[in-house]
């Protein structure tokens, strides 16, 4: 099966699994492959997590590994670090083979349900396959209640480049802005990934910019509490790891850029 | 004697000592819905002593002080806005005892 195939395979299967999907998000034309790679990853974004046959997975694999790995893949010793094993990155995080990318997860824990949504949560559970919103689910199951915010869990990455990804919750902001407790949420996020990266004995954890985009945290706030709590958490327990802070935006590169390079 | 630390109130009376919400943190969480105690009546300062689910927030507090508890707000878990309300009787979390006075004294004064 070529690409092509193995997504008409797809779709044809989540579309008649999901009879009401054209309620709940618009089944544009599915002419080229790029379209169809959209309709499939909204079908994907959509579906509850209900367990699959093992050919969809087989398909759905084999079409992602192909996917992802068509991309740049970048490694720990493709960087230099800024500061002892603390390195800084501009880039998809869905491209980084390490060993833990952090995902910015909200409190139901199962991946964005908005079809097609341009957001690290949505990106991450739609590379990573639907395996993940279904490894979520039984950890919420098993938690029978919404995840927290401040904390974290982790999973497997299955078709993403990476081994884990690490799913934490940050604060969300409002109208009323950042108070004490929501920076204290913040920093709790980052210690508790860095904790569950280490218990696992990782080597190395990618973070991206927890609760700034979709939660409103502002930027350069955020990049302060990153950069003490992950400095704080380095004095505190002598951890080895090495942690990247991953960036998308050139705003948030800048910020780091000059928070790192103030500490030589 | 009243003390503050993990955004809760902590008020001492003899050797029991009242954890309860704060006004800022109130704010912060919004309208609770859902309120879960956890089992465990010996605590070190930091283990979670309640989760809630509020209209703006998923959050698991922690003790602000190591104690043992020896009553739960139980009347918040069929009525969770009780933690919304203004008065300690009614928004107050936990009763603990066994707490160290040291400890207690360095917390910051409310």
């Amino acid at each position: 099966m070529d690409q092509e195939a193995r997504l008409d395979y797809l779709i044809d299967y989540l579309l008649n699994e999901n009879p009401n999907a054209d309620k709940q998000m618009i089944l544009d034309k599915t002419d080229t492959l790029e379209e169809k790679t959209a309709l499939f990853r909204g079908l994907c974004n959509i579906r509850q997590p209900e367990p699959v046959p093992k050919k969809f997975l087989e398909v759905q694999d084999a079409f992602l590994t192909q996917w992802n790995n068509e991309r740049n893949i970048t490694s720990l010793h493709d960087l230099q670090p800024v500061q002892q094993q603390l390195y800084l990155w501009q880039g998809d995080i869905t491209t980084l083979a390490v060993d833990a990318i952090v995902n910015a997860a909200n409190s139901e824990l199962l991946g964005c349900t908005q079809a097609n949504h341009d957001c690290i949560d949505n990106s991450i559970h739609t590379r990573a396959g639907v395996e993940l919103r279904l490894a979520c689910n039984e950890l919420i199951k098993a938690q029978d209640r919404k995840e927290p915010m401040g904390k974290a869990k982790i999973t497997e990455a299955y078709n993403l480049p990476s081994s884990f990804c690490i799913h934490t919750v940050g604060p969300f902001i409002d109208e009323r802005g950042v108070s004490p407790l929501k920076e204290h949420l913040l920093a709790s996020s980052y210690y508790s990934c860095l904790a569950l990266a280490d218990k696992y004995q990782l080597d190395t954890i990618a973070f991206c910019c927890i609760s700034t985009g979709e939660f409103n945290f502002p930027n350069q706030r955020a990049a302060e509490i990153a950069v003490q709590t992950v400095e704080k958490y380095i004095r505190n327990t002598q951890t080895n790891l090495h942690i990247i802070f991953n960036v998308f935006k050139d705003e948030d590169l800048q910020i780091y850029q000059s928070l790192l390079a103030g500490k030589e | 004697m009243k003390k503050r630390a993990n955004f809760l109130f902590i008020e001492k009376n003899d050797d029991v000592y009242t954890v309860s919400m704060t006004p800022e943190l109130q704010d912060d969480i919004g309208t609770v819905g859902f309120v879960e105690f956890t089992v465990g009546d010996v605590l070190n300062a930091d283990d979670a002593i309640l989760n809630l689910e509020a209209s703006k927030t998923v959050f698991e507090m922690a003790s602000p002080v190591a104690g043992k508890v020896v009553e739960r707000n139980e009347a918040a878990i069929s009525e969770p806005g009780l933690l919304n309300s203004a008065k300690t009787e009614e928004n107050w979390v936990v009763k603990l005892t066994e707490v160290d006075e040291d400890a207690f004294n360095q917390l910051e004064d409310a």
